[in-house]
């Protein structure tokens, strides 16, 4: 073989050994690290760590995103990821400023959601999102929510009382001799929960909510151009054929929610819709079928994740838990410290309006910005020893979530429904989903443990799994059922 | 740039993907896979017949393949624009390119021309008593850095280190973090290397690229090293290199047209041109939409990111006939350079080149010097006849299987191994 000088001369260019090395592109693995450290992704002269953009697409940063958010809101608060084009926005007070900022900032064109939501409230801007927003707001909170508790409750009451069965299920083995039950939480109660409720206050009928709980799930794994997308723009169009004769319907005959004495409470809200005028004209069947795809969609995974991290979080914290049993106001803090600490919402996506510098990167107009709302929530500039969950903790506000959102008095609201003219419609109903899910089920199950040996362990090979982004996918509970 | 913009936009209805529009065929992992780094054809081919305008949402970008789309785009400089390496770095007001001014085009040009033949004879000369070689290294990459020594009129001595630091800036733009740091480093090492040599070049100046820059007269006041590294950084550096590598390990895997290219000279720079066309370096072009614009049954919104694939373009069975074939025969390839148009005389061009726009001087004026797509093709075709002049029975070292790929995701795809057996000429 000839002597190749200037072989040398590149592989000391390049850094690499272009005659052996090929680079495995973005699905390079990290090492899975303890759960808080940063896996090693190199520093620059001065020391400053450097971020690697394939790590967004790793199992690592799945289950372990914090320690690298960390660098992102300590080094990078603003971060182009050319892997993926796009910017990151990590700190709370700009995605804050970012959220408030309704002209600087718009949701369309459309995230990646759009192609199985279709045309929703979630993706108008400025003007147009004002004038529908409490059409569908207006349903879900104050009043005309405390007119929902009442059923709220008794769905709950429902599903409960079905697990003292004999017959096993998949999800519930009730021992009747001992009392005691295994459980899987998410089966046997939040997976079906939330979608229940919503079908409850849209009105659908009994006979339709198998299909709707179908529906849901294919939708939820159609998201994001994933690979099961063909699924779920199919079941949103068996949804949308669904409701649409439902709304053309209820146009002529509206229905009505009662409460435990049969007395009417109001119209239910796909009624309510069918009457109501947006510019003098009343809104298009279209429409109201994609925001009810979206209040499906977004009433469901969201809030069953709350309620599942919430129970993980508490068992795994055996005083609080005990404090909250003994105190059940205390699951209001308890519901804003899970959304706190493991929201099942990551982020949402922005397009800037105009060119714009922040922090020294130049963004040009148009770009898509992720406001990462589980890093805002882990900012320690805001939250005291972030990764601590602690639902006495008195740096976090757990009042009535505002619009505005809240910081004051050394207190701030979370980022986990967003704030500004977007915050979460469903914030209020999910909050009293989830708290009064919660309150029913403590007082039906004593002495309640996680079942361990059913549940994934972490991959130091003890200790349970942390949540990292997302919600867990099952909660086995070893329970007494009162 | 958007100061008109109202900020609002009107409620679309088209946006929304339905049943039967899906893309159930392919997967956005594909663009990411190992195996695109080796072959991105199986990829880019379903989406050229599928997909043309296929939106990855991963990589928040649409992808152009179909040729008459893509060059669609690049003549489009009302509604779609590239975007600088300098703008990838995060390094925008760093210095200036002066690429564009026409002292540096002529004498750019008038130095490869000069050059071509000289350099590539003495890269050949290093390696011809040996009897092989590696063709990839040793002549392909090697000529195109002594080629810009050559134009830089650097001493030889310093070759293997400014090598080095080039080449690390012209890989640092792109996603990898350590490759920026590296570049960035690059960037640096190279003004402090530079300077000095503007210094004494404005004293005594020569004909080489670096007293030309030094004796600008600029708007801005005199070009310092700053401009001097940023006009490296912006020209292209992987066409020259790129495109011989891959026209000979097309040629070496494709014995038979290596045969008729040896027959008749003439042919090597058909050769070259199939070359780009069948296996172009770079394999695609970034473009920003400037604007919201409907285009492919789509509503593009502004600052949206168009990857217009040239490797799909290139293979698009509506403009070549067989287009997997390496046919240095080919008749329905365009031989001209475009000038602004992709199909003169009536036939497609392949399209090849670095980033950016394919030909920055699409119409040019009789005073001006060739294009740099003409002039690049004009230097790879003297190099390959430097080596076919110097050498006879050129085939690859038995038991050696190279290949062409990319060593990162969105880097230059070529072949970085092609050992060699011949005899020398007589």
């Amino acid at each position: 073989m000839a002597m190749c000088p200037f072989r040398d001369v590149l592989d000391r260019a390049l850094a690499i050994n272009v005659g052996a090395t090929i680079e495995t592109g973005a699905r390079t693995s990290f090492p899975l690290m303890p759960v808080g450290l940063a896996a090693d992704m190199g520093r620059t002269a001065d020391g400053t760590p450097l971020f690697d953009p394939r790590i967004f697409d790793s199992a690592e940063f799945a289950r372990n995103p914090y320690p690298y958010y960390r660098i992102l809101r300590d080094h990078y608060p603003v971060y182009f990821d050319k892997l993926h084009n796009c910017y990151y926005v990590t700190r709370y007070d700009d995605i804050t400023a970012c959220y408030l900022d309704d002209e600087g900032f718009n949701t369309i064109p459309k995230g990646s959601s759009s192609g199985v939501l279709g045309n929703t409230q979630l993706e108008l801007s400025g003007i147009e999102h004002r004038r529908r927003r409490n059409l569908y707001g207006r349903h879900l909170v104050g009043q005309a929510l405390d007119k929902r508790v009442p059923a709220i409750r008794r769905l709950a009451t429902e599903m409960i009382a079905g697990w003292k069965t004999d017959a096993p299920s998949e999800v519930v083995q009730y021992d009747a001799g001992m009392g005691r039950a295994r459980i899987e939480l998410g089966g046997a109660f939040a997976n079906e929960f939330p979608i229940r409720v919503v079908c409850q206050v849209l009105g659908i009928p009994d006979d339709a909510r198998q299909s709707f709980v179908y529906w849901y799930h294919s939708m939820m794994t159609g998201l994001g151009g994933s690979e099961t997308a063909q699924q779920g723009l199919e079941a949103r169009q068996h949804l949308e054929d669904y409701v649409e004769g439902l709304v053309e319907q209820r146009r002529s005959q509206p229905s009505f929610l009662t409460d435990d004495s049969g007395k009417v409470l109001g119209r239910d809200i796909i009624s309510e819709l069918c009457a109501t005028k947006v510019d003098g004209d009343w809104l298009s069947t279209e429409e109201i079928t994609s925001n009810i795809a979206l209040i499906v969609g977004g009433g469901g995974e969201t809030t069953r994740g709350a309620i599942l991290n919430m129970w993980y979080l508490l068992l795994q914290h055996p005083d609080q838990f005990a404090a909250v049993r003994a105190t059940p106001s205390l699951w209001d803090a308890a519901f804003h410290e899970t959304l706190r600490h493991s929201t099942s919402i990551g982020g949402q996506p922005r397009h800037n309006t105009f060119d714009l510098q922040l922090h020294g990167v130049h963004i040009p107009a148009g770009s898509l910005m992720h406001m990462v709302d589980v890093s805002a929530n882990h900012d320690d500039r805001v939250f005291a020893d972030p990764g601590r969950f602690d639902i006495h903790r008195s740096d976090l506000y757990v009042g009535k979530l505002l619009r505005s959102g809240y910081r004051a008095d050394g207190r701030a609201s979370h980022m986990a429904f967003g704030v500004g003219p977007h915050l979460c419609p469903g914030a209020w109903i999910s909050h009293q989903e989830s708290v009064t899910g919660s309150r029913l089920l403590a007082e039906r199950l004593g002495d309640v443990q996680i079942a361990a040996d059913r549940m994934p362990t972490d991959v130091t090979g003890s200790g349970l799994a942390p949540i990292g982004l997302g919600a867990i996918r099952a909660l086995w509970l070893d329970v007494e059922l009162i | 740039m958007s100061s008109t913009s109202t900020g609002f936009r009107t409620y679309e209805v088209y946006q929304r993907m339905r049943v039967g529009e899906s893309t159930a065929k392919f997967s956005p992992r594909h663009l990411t896979s190992p195996d695109f780094l080796v072959d991105p054809y199986p990829a880019i081919t379903t989406l050229r017949e599928h997909y043309p305008c296929y939106r990855d949402w991963p990589g928040n970008a649409f992808w152009i393949t179909r040729y008459d789309d893509v060059t669609s785009v690049f003549v489009d400089d009302a509604n779609y624009e590239g975007r600088s390496k300098r703008w990838f770095y995060g390094i925008e007001s760093f210095g200036r390119d002066l690429g564009d001014e026409l002292p540096v085009l002529t004498c750019r040009a008038a130095h490869l021309d000069a050059n071509a033949r000289p350099v590539a004879d003495t890269v050949v000369g290093e390696f011809l008593a040996e009897g092989a070689t590696d063709l990839a290294t040793e002549f392909a990459a090697r000529f195109a850095m002594e080629l810009l020594a050559r134009v830089l009129d650097l001493p030889a001595a310093d070759l293997a280190r400014f090598t080095e630091r080039y080449l690390r800036m012209q890989r640092g733009w792109l996603w990898e973090p350590r490759a920026q740091r590296d570049g960035r480093a690059a960037i640096d090492e190279l003004v402090d290397y530079f300077a000095p040599i503007l210094a004494a070049r404005r004293h005594e100046p020569g004909d080489d690229l670096i007293s030309v820059i030094g004796a600008l007269e600029l708007p801005g006041g005199p070009a310092t090293a700053d401009d001097l590294v940023i006009t490296l950084l912006e020209q292209d550096h992987e066409t020259l290199h790129g495109s011989l590598a891959n026209l000979w390990f097309l040629l070496l895997t494709h014995p038979d047209q290596l045969v008729t290219v040896v027959g008749d000279r003439r042919r090597v720079k058909l050769a070259w041109l199939e070359a780009m066309r069948h296996s172009p370096p770079v394999l695609a072009a970034r473009c920003f939409a400037r604007h919201e614009v409907e285009r492919f049954g789509r509503l593009i919104p502004e600052g949206a990111l168009l990857i217009c694939s040239a490797a799909a373009a290139n293979r698009d069975p509506r403009a070549f006939d067989a287009p997997d074939e390496f046919n240095v025969a080919r008749k329905d390839l365009c031989a001209r350079e475009p000038r602004g148009h992709y199909r003169a005389d009536g036939l497609p061009t392949g399209i090849s080149f670095g980033t950016g726009k394919p030909s920055r001087f699409p119409a040019l004026p009789e005073d001006r010097p060739r294009s740099a797509y003409a002039i690049t093709r004009d230097t790879a075709v003297a190099a390959s006849n430097a080596l076919l002049d110097a050498v006879v029975g050129l085939r690859l070292s038995p038991g050696t299987t190279p290949q062409l790929r990319s060593l990162r995701l969105g880097e230059m795809r070529t072949c970085w191994q092609l050992p060699v057996h011949f005899t020398a000429s007589s």
